[in-house]
């Protein structure tokens, strides 16, 4: 039994299929240490518990430095190994006080963790966001209906309906966009999942984010990246954007779906 | 340009950081059962609104403030307020919209 020297613990980043270079994903990460059951591997590394204890932790992750730091470093772990292998992710700050306790995991979880591995194998995560120029649109919306409006100024009210109506129109068009573009990108990908859009609060751009998805797509193929472009070019007259991220580890892919913990 | 291309050199540059949390904090296997600490999903709403407040600051900061002062966003915003609006936009798109959101 390998306890975590006093005052640490084990901080386990995911799960991955043991394979003969993990020892170089390890170096490449770090300090990690690899508990290994069943041709499955965990991928841990010790943490000081004065900052990831229980009740350290809830502070720490209100301090906007601190939590990027460990955040991109918990990606940076996933992403050496998934260089290698198939990784499952686990998402950020799950400690433990034993190595044995992780490899009760393994075992508890393995053939859960199997069938996950399986599904992800040979694949990659790739993120799409498609962002919109609202007035762009509008004005190609304006364009679509002729020329509008009398030049008297007629009806102040009238006009607020009209201006009320193309919103709805900007609106309805935005929707039937981004479920277009989904429904094409799911049609190439192995699975996809739309999450929500980052508001622009969060996001400090003038678009709008109208559509945010994830595609597991096979690591050699660009099916994906093409009709992205496809969509980007039929799109473009409409003001919308389209913006790749990735290859990321499948931390969207991950879920129970592979059979109840 | 081929498109892998276009994927690649979004790896180059450092991943956004938003695009990294949404990942790391909300998705990915949750561990239950024998574990000493675990995340509480109240945290990590906190962790998101603090986020979201800060960025506003932010981006008020370097003049980005359209959405209080354009025209077309403040006519929207006299019966809807922009998260309704998103909202809506969301139900339309079929996204889900429960406060925590992107789980399926």
């Amino acid at each position: 039994m390998i306890d975590a020297a006093p005052g640490t613990g084990w901080y386990v980043y995911g799960f991955a299929a043991d394979a003969d270079s993990l020892e170089h994903a390890a170096a490449d990460a770090g300090p990690i240490r690899l508990v290994r059951h069943d041709g499955l591997v965990a991928i841990v590394g010790e943490v000081p518990l004065d900052e990831f204890g229980e009740h350290e932790l809830a502070d720490h992750l209100n301090d906007p430095a601190w939590l990027e730091e460990k955040a991109r470093r918990h990606e940076n772990v996933l992403q050496a190994f998934a260089a290698r292998t198939a990784v499952v992710p686990l998402r950020f700050g799950s400690i433990h006080g034993e190595l044995d306790e992780v490899r009760r995991l393994l075992e508890s979880r393995q053939s859960q963790l199997h069938g996950t591995i399986d599904r992800v194998r040979g694949r990659v995560e790739i993120g799409v966001k498609a962002w919109v120029d609202t007035a762009r649109l509008a004005d190609t919306l304006r364009g679509e209906e002729g020329a509008s409006s009398s030049g008297t100024g007629r009806e102040y009210l009238q006009r607020r309906r009209q201006e009320q109506r193309r919103l709805d129109e900007v609106r309805e068009r935005c929707a039937e966009l981004a479920a277009e573009a989904h429904g094409r990108l799911l049609s190439v990908a192995v699975e996809g999942v739309q999450n929500r859009p980052h508001p622009p609060e969060l996001t400090g751009r003038p678009e709008m984010m109208l559509l945010n998805g994830a595609y597991l797509v096979p690591a050699a193929d660009t099916a994906l990246e093409a009709e992205v472009g496809r969509l980007a070019a039929e799109h473009g007259p409409f003001g919308v954007t389209y913006e790749l991220t990735g290859p990321w580890p499948p931390h969207n892919f991950v879920d129970d779906r592979d059979g109840a913990a | 340009m081929s498109s892998r291309e276009l994927v690649e050199r979004g790896t180059r540059q450092q991943a956004q950081l938003a695009d990294v949390l949404e990942r790391v904090l909300d998705k990915g296997i949750v561990i239950a059962g024998d574990i000493q600490i675990n995340l509480l999903d109240i945290e990590l709403l906190t962790i998101k609104l603090r986020l979201l407040v800060a960025s506003a600051d932010k981006a008020r900061e370097m003049g980005i403030d359209w959405w209080t002062g354009d025209a077309f966003y403040s006519s929207a915003r006299r019966d809807n307020s922009l998260d309704s609006r998103l909202r809506r936009l969301e139900e339309k798109a079929g996204i889900p919209v429960s406060p925590e959101g992107e789980r399926e």
